[in-house]
């Protein structure tokens, strides 16, 4: 049994499910369901649809170099069943996976790291923009006062 | 009268629909990355008469795959807003299943490397033989 990628979104096509086409020039193409044929059918490029796995990867959202990537691979050379070798290769893909999730997670808690600040200052400058639109009360005393400051200032310039 | 629906309204559009079935398959972009490149290029650059297509088949634009019926219509293709962009998206590397597995995370199928290997395994030999006959 051999899981295929889908061509357009990159998830796995498991056998029965999705559609394989074929071009004149006999190449083939796997899509995981009729979303991504049809997409493909309207020419549309992977890398520049959003949804996709080649966007995420191109557009620099998932982590794309590491090491734990080394290892999934289509395998063409056969090898024997060994149960040791079986029972050792299910806790080392076990082991990566975990030592993957972890990896994204800091990727991902890195690339999320400046937005707060950004979002902060976006905020603000938003707010400076339009204070003539905010209607409280404290605001409106805020001319009052000072207007009422500046006057005892000059009668206290003119007692003086 | 109520309110006009504006939205989710194109979903009957038969000439949409007839346009991205398969049945008049245009070239797709990768092929025409290849088209384009001169060894083939010339290829489609002069073809032979052909009383079944547009023109004769003289007057075909590369990179739009398209017949043209002359050479002003070609011409005026060329000078075109759909030819530019065409031209533009050709830029571009083309798409391929590669780099869809790669995305999911799949390496390269490991045919080759087992090649290497043993060629590897056939210098570490050689390598061994030969200090085994200067020793």
């Amino acid at each position: 049994m051999r899981l295929e990628k889908c061509y357009f979104c990159s998830s796995t096509c498991y056998p029965g499910h999705g559609t394989m086409f074929v071009r004149n020039d006999s190449k083939t193409f796997r899509f995981c369901r009729s979303k991504c044929h049809k997409n493909f059918k309207m020419k549309r490029n992977p890398r520049k649809v959003r949804w996709t796995k080649a966007f995420r990867k191109a557009a620099g959202k998932e982590m794309t170099i590491d090491s734990t990537f080394q290892f999934e691979k289509r395998r063409n050379i056969p090898v024997r069943y060994d149960r040791d070798l079986m029972a050792t290769t299910i806790k080392a893909m076990k082991r990566s996976l975990e030592i993957k999730a972890k990896r994204e997670r800091v990727f991902y808690k890195n690339r999320m790291s400046g937005n707060k600040l950004r979002q902060k200052t976006e905020n603000q400058v938003l707010v400076q923009k339009h204070i003539h639109l905010v209607d409280t009360p404290a605001i409106k005393n805020l001319a009052q006062t000072q207007k009422v400051a500046q006057k005892a200032k000059l009668m206290d310039v003119d007692m003086s | 009268m109520g309110r006009l629906r504006r939205s989710r309204v194109h979903k009957g559009i038969r000439d949409i629909k007839r346009k991205y079935r398969t049945k008049r398959y245009m070239r797709d972009l990768d092929q025409i990355h290849d088209d384009i490149k001169p060894e083939n290029a010339s290829k489609f650059e002069k073809q032979e008469l052909d009383p079944e297509l547009p023109g004769q088949g003289q007057f075909y634009c590369i990179s739009c795959a398209k017949h043209h019926i002359n050479i002003e219509s070609l011409q005026e293709h060329m000078r075109g807003k759909i030819h530019k962009k065409r031209v533009k998206l050709l830029k571009e590397e083309p798409y391929t299943q590669a780099e869809a597995d790669a995305a999911a995370g799949l390496q390269p199928a490991d045919t080759k490397a087992k090649k290497a290997k043993a060629a590897m395994m056939d210098v570490t030999e050689t390598e061994s033989s030969s200090t085994t006959t200067t020793a």
